[in-house]
């Protein structure tokens, strides 16, 4: 046993194993969450069939590379109800109940206690099966797509994670302030629902709020850009750009956010 | 007239389910799943008469709970039978629960974010309590517990004493004729206890409400109550006058003498509680209390004596603790 | 003692309870409006989408330009604030946290006091919505077909799909009684709403089969229904037929409900909260 305190990444797998390990005791869960995202794919599925059943193009996509929008915003989606989102949801009520002490109170840092803490193994069902849909549309496709544009693919998606996460967590560090967040939480999960489709079908000043100010375009758009080939390298070199400063600013607010944190019971 | 209260053989039995460790339970029990049956209540049978306020004491998981959501159809019995107002209370039929309140400790009815004036204004439209009953009890209410300006503050401002206290009035404004308390002044502080006592007390007084309470509080108990029922593990341990308990239960009781010349070994009169140089506190066994005070009186010069019944709480603990021991012997 | 004397009158205990309805949701009102906006993205998307569709198509899809098209998620918003329920999810949590047991010491339906609890709160959602409404008709450019019969018969249509939506979902609710996995349940019939409700598109631009199916579920008269009302895409004697529809629906589904609740009461008493 090592006598130094365990580093962030050391850290975040301790947290990640306990959870799931915790989770694995609920096998029923397992079969539910199979079944809704299944149900949740299917109507994605037949949504995407009755627009292509109307029309060859949207937006500049086809139907292949529609559907690896849609893989990807499933992936990513699956990773945001896996690891992000039970921490967000399990740091509002802790800043509700004043019972943030636990993430204030150890030699760890606590922008990483927060964000590690929870874990929904279960939901993780959806990477999987978003990652399936991209494999089958990019299958589609093939002959178009060699190992760079993979290696750009993960690359990308990496990054698209790393933005919502980013996004995710500043507006819940939010909660120091304004106790009760749960309805921007909720306007945040429906503002990802817009990333089921390609920002190109947008009109003018939403894709460009999706595109700068919510960046869902490099986290949804780009990656799905990258495998279907339509890729542009400078939108992934940009996309991590987007990706450094929304990490940089969203670690600025957390910081801003624990110097004002007072427990919500005082 | 009937009694309000009448329960015959009560039984509830649940059935939960058994769980191992290890993988093949876990398996195992994806096919097959193994019950444990537990009773929570177990054949018991008392009446209440008009007007009485009967306490209902008993450790964590006696049954206390379990009855008394029996008695206001938020349970179906397993066997016998109980009576509220005449009614099976689980057919909840609509003119018995008009009749009757629960208040439980530490839950609301009221709407959390809107002053209990609203909340109130709704009960009305539930139980159709006509205007001027209404208002005459809502003002009568408010004044007899100072909540004057309380009633215009959202619930959720509320400190848990006043929320109690808002509780109990809207509990109260249909003039119910039988009133279940469960657990109503836990986490309150020694006053509010006191004042919500009180106010329940002379509801009784007023209108002849019959009164079921459950509490851990003995206060409580002694404080409304002139009959307990005391239950454990589903059954009833007791059901008698509260004055009688100590008799009941307790083997011993407490004698206080202070004397400037007290002998320096007391312990042949009894077990030494506490022991000063001119005072002395000693476990008396309830036939020798006269016989010890007698001796007492005549070997020393008493200033003061006294004898006491032990706290309420202790004789309680150990009708709990023979009770587990007996089981265990069993 | 005798029993006391009761006035008690149906219409004044769902003032009582609109009344509390209206002063929750005016009390939350930022809270209210942040939620709104994020249930009325949903129609955007869609919306964008099947602009995006008619224009590719020369200008329409089935029978919607675009103004059609923006004309008919526009109306959805406002018919979605209305038909906006209690869900199932929220008996589980309700359920879970014994809250239930509050309801049922009460001498009247936990039905009634959330029907009226939501009736006062269209009042606050609908003023929230008027700003949202004619900002996306800034945006999107409807175009509408109004006329006082449209206008009246929406009136009703839209409460109508409330009445028909919040039974439906009640009844879901439930499920809640006999499984602790209720939520796979709900996931299928919502599934369904989406698709055969005019929720993700209007019912005419599916394939024929499903919009003859969509006709015998009780989705259409929540959503498509008061929807092609106001839009005027029906005649007189569809309206009507619509309107009866519903009433049926309704109708039909309170009593499964009461029947349901009976049984999923005794279910509840027999093990307890």
């Amino acid at each position: 046993m090592s006598d130094r305190p365990a580093g962030p990444v050391r850290l975040a797998l301790l947290h990640w194993r306990i959870g799931a390990l915790n989770e694995m005791q609920y096998r029923l869960n397992f079969w539910v969450q199979l079944f809704n995202s299944a149900i949740a794919l299917a109507t994605g599925l037949i949504a995407i069939a009755l627009v292509y059943g109307h029309t060859t193009s949207l937006g500049g996509w086809s139907q292949s590379q529609l559907l690896a929008v849609m893989g990807v915003h499933i992936a990513i989606g699956g990773i945001l109800k896996t690891l992000i989102q039970p921490n967000m949801n399990r740091l509002m009520q802790d800043v509700q109940e004043g019972t943030l002490d636990y993430a204030l109170t150890r030699p760890a840092d606590s922008q990483l206690m927060v964000s590690v803490k929870e874990v929904s193994l279960w939901s993780a069902v959806d990477v999987v099966l978003g990652l399936g849909v991209v494999a089958w549309a990019a299958n589609d496709l093939r002959g178009d797509i060699g190992l760079t544009h993979a290696a750009g693919f993960v690359f990308a998606l990496t990054c698209g994670a790393a933005i919502i996460y980013a996004i995710w967590l500043s507006v819940s560090t939010l909660s120091f302030k304004i106790i009760r967040t749960d309805s921007m939480m909720q306007l945040l999960n429906g503002i990802y629902e817009a990333g089921r489709w390609p920002v190109t079908v947008y009109p003018g000043f939403l894709r460009a709020t999706l595109t700068f100010l919510i960046p869902l375009a490099f986290a949804v758009t780009v990656p799905a850009e990258t495998i279907t080939a339509k890729i542009n390298w400078w939108m992934v070199a940009i996309g991590f750009g987007v990706t450094v400063l929304a990490l940089v600013g969203a670690r600025a607010v957390w910081r801003w956010g624990i110097s004002n944190y007072s427990g919500a019971s005082a | 007239m009937a009694n309000p209260i009448e329960v015959e053989g009560l039984t509830k039995t649940f059935k939960v389910p058994v769980r191992d460790t290890g993988m093949k339970e876990s398996v195992r029990s994806l096919f097959r799943r193994d019950f444990k049956e537990v009773r929570a209540v177990e054949d018991i049978t008392f009446q209440l008469t008009p007007g009485e306020i009967v306490g209902f004491l008993g450790p964590n998981g006696a049954g206390k709970t379990t009855t008394i959501k029996m008695l206001t159809g938020l349970l179906h019995p397993s066997t016998g039978d109980a009576r509220v107002l005449g009614y099976q209370p689980w057919q909840r039929d609509r003119d018995l629960l008009r009749r009757i309140s629960l208040v439980m400790g530490q839950r609301n009815n009221l709407a959390w974010d809107l002053p209990a004036l609203d909340s109130f204004a709704l009960n009305q439209a539930i139980y159709g309590i006509p205007d001027e009953d209404f208002r005459f009890r809502q003002a009568k209410y408010i004044e007899t517990l100072d909540l004057g300006e309380l009633v215009t503050k959202p619930v959720r401002n509320l400190s848990l004493g006043e929320r109690m206290k808002m509780e109990i009035v809207g509990a109260l404004l249909h003039g119910p004729e039988v009133l279940f308390l469960d657990e109503p002044t836990i986490g309150l502080d020694v006053t509010m206890q006191r004042r919500l006592r009180n106010f329940v007390l002379e509801y009784n007084r007023e209108t002849g409400a019959t009164v079921l309470l459950t509490s851990h509080y003995m206060a409580d108990v002694v404080a409304l109550a002139r009959r307990v029922i005391v239950i454990d593990r589903g059954a009833i341990l007791f059901d008698g006058p509260l004055t009688s308990l100590a008799d009941r239960f307790s083997a011993h009781k407490k004698l206080t003498i202070e004397a400037a010349d007290l002998p320096e070994d007391v312990s042949r009169w009894g077990r030494v509680l506490e022991r000063t140089p001119f005072r002395v506190v000693l476990e008396v066994a309830r036939e020798s209390v006269s016989t010890v005070a007698a001796q007492m009186l005549s070997e020393a010069t008493v200033t003061d004596l006294s004898i006491e019944e032990p706290p309420l709480e202790d004789v309680i603990d150990r009708v709990f603790t023979r009770a587990s021991d007996d089981r265990a012997k069993n | 003692m005798t029993a006391p004397r009761t006035e008690f009158s149906w219409l004044r205990y769902y003032r009582a309870g609109a009344r509390i309805g209206f002063q929750r949701d005016i009390q939350y009102r930022t809270m209210t409006f942040v939620f709104l906006l994020a249930f009325l993205i949903e129609p955007i998307i869609y919306l964008a989408v099947w602009q995006n569709v008619a224009v590719s198509q020369g200008g329409s899809v089935g029978g919607y330009s675009a103004a059609a098209l923006a004309a008919y998620y526009i109306t959805w918003t406002l018919v979605r604030v209305f038909n906006l329920a209690f869900d199932p999810y929220a008996w589980e949590w309700r359920i879970q946290r014994g809250r239930l047991n509050d309801f049922l010491s009460m001498p009247i339906h936990p039905f009634h006091r959330d029907f009226s609890f939501f009736i006062g709160g269209k009042v606050v959602w609908t003023a929230l919505w008027l700003p949202v409404a004619a900002v996306l008709t800034l945006i999107f450019r409807p175009e509408f077909n109004l006329s006082l019969f449209n206008v009246l018969a929406f009136g009703v249509a839209i409460w109508g799909g409330f009445a028909v939506r919040f039974i439906l979902l009640y009844l879901m609710g439930l499920a809640n009684f006999w499984t602790t996995r209720a939520s796979a349940v709900f996931g299928v019939v919502i599934a369904g709403e989406l698709l055969l409700s005019g929720r993700l598109v209007p019912l005419s631009l599916m394939p024929e089969w499903v919009d003859s199916l969509a006709t015998w579920l009780p989705f259409k008269w929540t959503f498509q229904f008061p929807i092609e009302v106001l839009i005027g895409r029906l005649d007189s004697a569809a309206v009507w037929s619509g309107l009866g529809a519903q009433l049926l629906w309704a109708g039909g589904m309170g009593i499964a409900l009461w029947w349901g609740w009976k049984k999923a009461i005794v279910k509840y008493a027999a093990v307890g909260g």
